[in-house]
């Protein structure tokens, strides 16, 4: 190191000095860090203890090495909450962000009653999960629901009983309550792109739409990611709606596995194959996070380190 | 990549001894920390805490029995907390499992009190109640079987008998010029009828799973009696593999396949009592449902109860079934155990709540007011007003059963009843064939 | 870029920024979008207008009349049901909750994505980084039995505190997450520049990165409030007395041993959420513009 070059040096400095403050600003990480291995960490090797044992959650624990284990990965509900977790995953994502993209531009653009609707947009966002279900299985009831307040039988489905259509519905539901809140992001996102790029393009000819596929999009891209992680992060561990809204039916048709973790824990009275389960759902948002990371961190990392 | 190895043996050396902490905090806290529950205060005097279910009808008669028995002890106090069913299933399971569960924990009986006892949660009042006979004579004698376990009493029947009945919408059957079903042929026989003229021939809240148990629970007692549940009760293997099993689950799938309830009855729920809303509201001809559903028709139906639009009865016999017409399903009662952590204090105190406040007229008047029949014998001459008659009767099917079964859900463990009602709800569908289904079910069995 | 985020403060404050407004004349009205947001818009409140309209039913014509035609006799008995059970003060217990959670949670987070982006060349913070990705995943009911014994242990079981805690614990990976992503894009020269006119990390990190970060502070913020806001499990589990009771708790100890007393449920949604639309209206300026700060950096 010593042996370098002055002009290199100097370039160096800055960065390697970057890496020299660590000391300066690790202290900085601490309380953060401490508080989650307090209540994050501690906690979750509790539950990765328990994977090991057998307990019904209100007697004695039970050691009983693996079994716990097998009995989890053997069960062929697991590959099917997989799935169903990843399904409900991609499908809302898939859904929410185009939605979210089109209103946020829409809106981005200030007239009163825009900021208007932006206001109401919101109001989802303040309801609780409960409360959201429980609002709709009162207006998707086959007999007493919205199909029978506006008269129009197509309504009249068997919306939480049919398999697909009860995925559907999550879905749908899902997406009535976030896509607000990502369409806010993207609004504050697209105020952001300078209006020169747009007049630029204009001159040139650009229609709205490739100036949307040209200009709009690239620009939203870190913002895609933002929203991206929040929507995909939020759907492995959400369950409140799940819960009340279909309890994982009909059948196991909408048992993702946050949801299956809780039924084998807390109905079933099965802790160990619950906390199997549970470590499971960590190692999957631990490999997305990763996935995530890689996409939102963009190589600076390497840079900082690298130089 | 290279020191994977070692991180990996670390994780599981700190996973070891977050096993042994979280092993001894369960132990740990069995210790003098825990006053039999909450930290309610450090009341020097005698304390005990009692945890049940919000809500009406039954939280302001609970809430009553306790300021009730304060008032009579004043150095003695019960603190009472309520909790929304769902919310209260998860609680108590927490805090039991850190020994920090209530004096008094309220409950369904059956399978769950079952765990509480192999967990050693909750005392044994056999020998309690054996010498204090008087208490257990108040308490009608039907009531205390899903109290027990192996022999031993560790619940104290408490509140009221819900049997389910078969009710139904008296003036939809006087204008479609019908009459109400004797037989399991005769409601077959109703269901295209009604259906011709656009009615439901019964109502369900399907999406609530437990209310489709109840088809099973009765069909297969009226087919071949109660014995068959009891050996799937006892563990005994293969229980389910009985034919008469297959022949109900048979009959269920052809009530479906013949559009016996309303279109869509997966997605109605019970709990927004849309179920109820339909029978009262002329939509559906019948329903089978829990003896409180008297009260919820009575209050949001308008003049439908008071007008005697409701009709009622047990559920019919099935043409050449073994099972006696005159057994019931449904909760025997309600249920009040002493957690075996809460000191000798807490216990007395729980113990005395139940030999005086639990047992008294007011107890009783109480729950006839709530507009159910009391676990508390000698209630039938409180019967007055317009509710005197289906409290007769519900009185007369929870007296009158040879056998009154505890919902199967409630009766069975929880492993298995979650199973249970995974695979009801399947085959209500048609997703799974009775043969599927009994197989599956004959897995959890003893479970 | 950093001119981008410097010229971002407060026009949107005291109106359109005049390029915002110039570009939406020279352009044809977007159609997709337009459609989109009305159609969505009528998604979005009919459950809404359900709620409230079903907030002024009785409980007995709520079956009987059309769900989406109010009753003709309006009834505010829900509404009296619902404040005599107290809900001010499980309000007020949610608000505490809430804020007492968000603020230390995101400042918190982002000091610690201060110190994993500038100090990314420790392998202590990529160590504490990936333990902040790995919590990303932690579903908060996998772990409440032995939050629930930590919390026992800390003499903290049925006090508001003891919902706070772990609420913080549980917002910091995704903060962390987000807030780290946003301050990595930040260009270097500016810290640089800070550096040399002597300005310590502290200094930094609230002088620049601060200000520079704050729509994502605000997205974070919103996100983590929103979900503690509404957060079920922790104040079931970790209170006890109605004293402590939030709002979720509340709506749900209005329902019956049987069944869901849905007007009652409706009115409590509306009572409960309507200060907050409020404050949404009054604030959203301040909001958007927290937002709108770049968030495209």
């Amino acid at each position: 190191m010593t042996t370098i070059a002055p002009p290199v040096v100097r370039t160096k400095e800055p960065s390697r000095s970057t890496g020299g403050r660590s000391g300066p600003v690790l202290w900085m990480a601490l309380p953060a860090f401490v508080w989650f291995v307090f209540f994050g960490i501690i906690p979750l090797l509790g539950v990765l203890a328990l994977s090991f044992t057998t307990w019904n959650g209100i007697g004695e624990i039970v050691p009983s090495g693996l079994d716990s284990w097998k009995a989890t990965l053997s069960d062929p509900g697991l590959p099917h909450a997989l799935w169903v977790t990843f399904l409900i995953m991609a499908l809302s994502w898939a859904v929410q962000t185009p939605m979210s993209i089109l209103i946020g531009v829409f809106l981005a653009t200030s007239k009163r009653y825009r900021e208007f609707l932006a206001v109401l947009f919101f109001i989802p966002l303040l309801l609780s999960s409960a409360a959201i279900a429980i609002t709709y299985k009162a207006l998707l009831d086959p007999s007493f629901g919205l199909g029978s307040g506006l008269g129009i039988d197509l309504l009249n489905q068997d919306w939480l009983g049919n398999s697909t259509l009860a995925m559907a519905t999550l879905i749908f539901i899902v997406s009535w309550q976030f896509i607000p809140f990502h369409s806010l992001i993207y609004q504050g996102a697209v105020r952001q792109i300078p209006t020169s790029m747009y007049e630029a393009s204009q001159i040139d000819g650009a229609g709205r739409v490739r100036q949307f596929i040209s200009i709009t999009l690239p620009q939203l891209k870190y913002t895609i990611i933002t929203s991206s992680t929040l929507m995909v992060v939020g759907s492995l561990t959400f369950f409140d709606l799940i819960y009340v809204l279909t309890a994982g039916g009909p059948g196991d048709a909408t048992r993702a596995l946050a949801l299956a973790m809780y039924q084998q824990g807390f109905q079933a009275n099965l802790m160990g194959p619950a906390s199997a389960i549970a470590v499971i759902l960590v190692l999957v948002g631990l490999v997305l996070s990763l996935v995530l990371r890689r996409l939102g961190g963009r190589a600076d990392d390497s840079q900082l380190e690298g130089a | 990549m290279s020191n994977n190895p070692i991180s990996r043996r670390n994780f599981l050396g700190l996973a070891a001894g977050a096993a042994g902490a979280a092993a001894l905090a369960a132990c740990g806290s069995s210790g003098p920390s825990n006053s039999g529950g909450s930290s309610s205060g450090g009341s020097g005097g005698g304390a005990a805490s009692y945890w049940s279910l919000s809500g009406p009808p039954g939280e302001p008669y609970r809430q009553a029995a306790i300021d009730r028995f304060n008032k009579a002890n004043p150095d003695s106090k019960i603190t009472g907390t309520f909790f929304q069913n769902d919310a209260y299933k998860q609680k108590i399971k927490t805090a039991l499992g850190a020994n920090q569960g209530p004096t008094m924990i309220w409950g369904w009986g059956g399978g769950g009190l079952k765990e509480y006892v192999t967990s050693g949660q909750v005392e044994d009042l056999t020998s309690w109640l054996g010498e204090n006979a008087a208490v257990k004579s108040k308490i009608l004698p039907s009531s205390f079987g899903a109290g027990t376990v192996d022999g031993k009493i560790y619940a104290l029947p408490v509140e009221t008998v819900q049997p389910i009945v078969l009710f139904y919408n008296k003036k939809v059957f006087e204008s479609a010029g019908l009459q109400p079903p004797k037989s399991w042929g005769e409601i077959m026989a109703l269901v295209p009828q009604f259906n011709a003229k656009k009615i439901a021939p019964f109502s369900l809240g399907g999406q609530s799973r437990w209310t489709n148990m109840m088809w099973l629970e009765f069909l297969l007692d009226r087919t071949a009696g109660s014995e068959v549940f009891d050996k799937v009760f006892a563990g005994e293997k293969g229980a389910w593999s009985d034919p008469a099993v297959l022949d109900m689950l048979t009959k269920i799938q052809d009530l479906v396949k013949a559009n016996g309830f309303q279109k869509g009855f997966s997605s109605t729920t019970a709990d927004s009592n849309a179920d109820q809303a339909l029978l009262y509201t002329g939509k559906a001809a019948m329903m089978l449902h829990g003896s409180w559903s008297y009260g919820i028709q009575k209050e949001q139906g308008g003049n439908f109860v008071k007008d005697g639009g409701l009709g009622w009865m047990n559920f019919p016999a099935v043409e050449g079934g073994k099972g006696d017409p005159s057994n019931t399903v449904g909760n025997p009662g309600q249920y009040l155990s002493i957690s075996s952590k809460a000191t000798t204090e807490a216990k007395d105190i729980a113990k005395k709540f139940f030999s005086t406040t639990l047992v008294d007229d007011e107890e009783k008047a109480g729950w006839v007011k709530s507009g159910g029949v009391p676990v508390l014998t000698g209630s039938e001459s409180l019967f007055t007003g317009d509710d005197a008659g289906f409290l007769k009767d519900m009185a007369t099917i929870a007296n009158g059963a040879k056998v009154f079964a505890q919902s199967w859900d409630q009766a069975l463990s929880p492993t298995a009843a979650e199973t249970l009602l995974d695979n009801i709800a399947k085959l209500f569908q048609l997703q799974v064939s009775p043969q599927q289904w009994v197989d599956a079910m004959n897995g959890v069995i003893g479970k | 870029m950093a001119t981008v985020t410097k010229h971002r403060p407060s026009p949107s404050v005291s109106g359109t920024p005049g390029g915002t407004r110039r570009r939406n004349k020279a352009m044809a009205y977007n159609w997709l979008g337009g459609g989109l947001s009305w159609v969505w818009l009528f998604v979005v409140m009919l459950p809404i207008y359900w709620i409230v309209i079903t907030s002024f039913k009785t409980q007995s014509n709520y079956f009987i009349t059309n769900p989406l035609v109010p009753a003709s006799d309006l009834t505010f008995e829900n509404y009296k049901t619902v404040i005599e059970s107290d809900i001010v003060r499980y309000f007020f217990n949610s608000v505490i909750v809430t804020l007492g959670a968000t603020v230390p949670a995101v400042l918190v987070s982002f000091m610690a994505a201060y110190a994993i982006v500038r100090g990314s060349g420790s392998r202590i913070l990529k160590g504490m980084n990936w333990v902040f990705l790995m919590g990303l995943a932690i579903p908060l009911q996998a772990v409440i039995i032995p939050v629930y014994l930590i919390i026992i242990r800390l003499k903290m079981y049925d006090t508001l505190a003891a919902i706070i805690l772990p609420s913080i614990a549980f917002a910091i990976p995704l903060s962390v997450l987000v807030l780290s992503n946003f301050i990595r894009d930040v260009p270097k020269e500016l810290f640089e520049s800070m550096r040399m006119d002597g300005a310590t990390e502290w200094g930094t990190l609230w002088r620049l990165a601060f200000p520079l970060t704050r729509p994502a502070l605000v997205t974070v913020a919103i996100y983590n409030g929103l979900g503690i806001w509404n957060g079920f499990l922790l104040p079931l589990v970790l209170t006890q007395s109605p004293d402590q009771r939030t709002v979720p708790l509340a709506l749900a100890s209005l329902s019956g041993q049987f069944g869901v007393n849905v007007p009652a449920i409706a009115a409590s949604v509306t009572l409960t959420t309507l200060p907050i639309v409020i404050l949404y209206a009054i604030g959203r300026r301040q909001l958007l513009s927290g937002l709108t700060a770049g968030f495209s950096k």
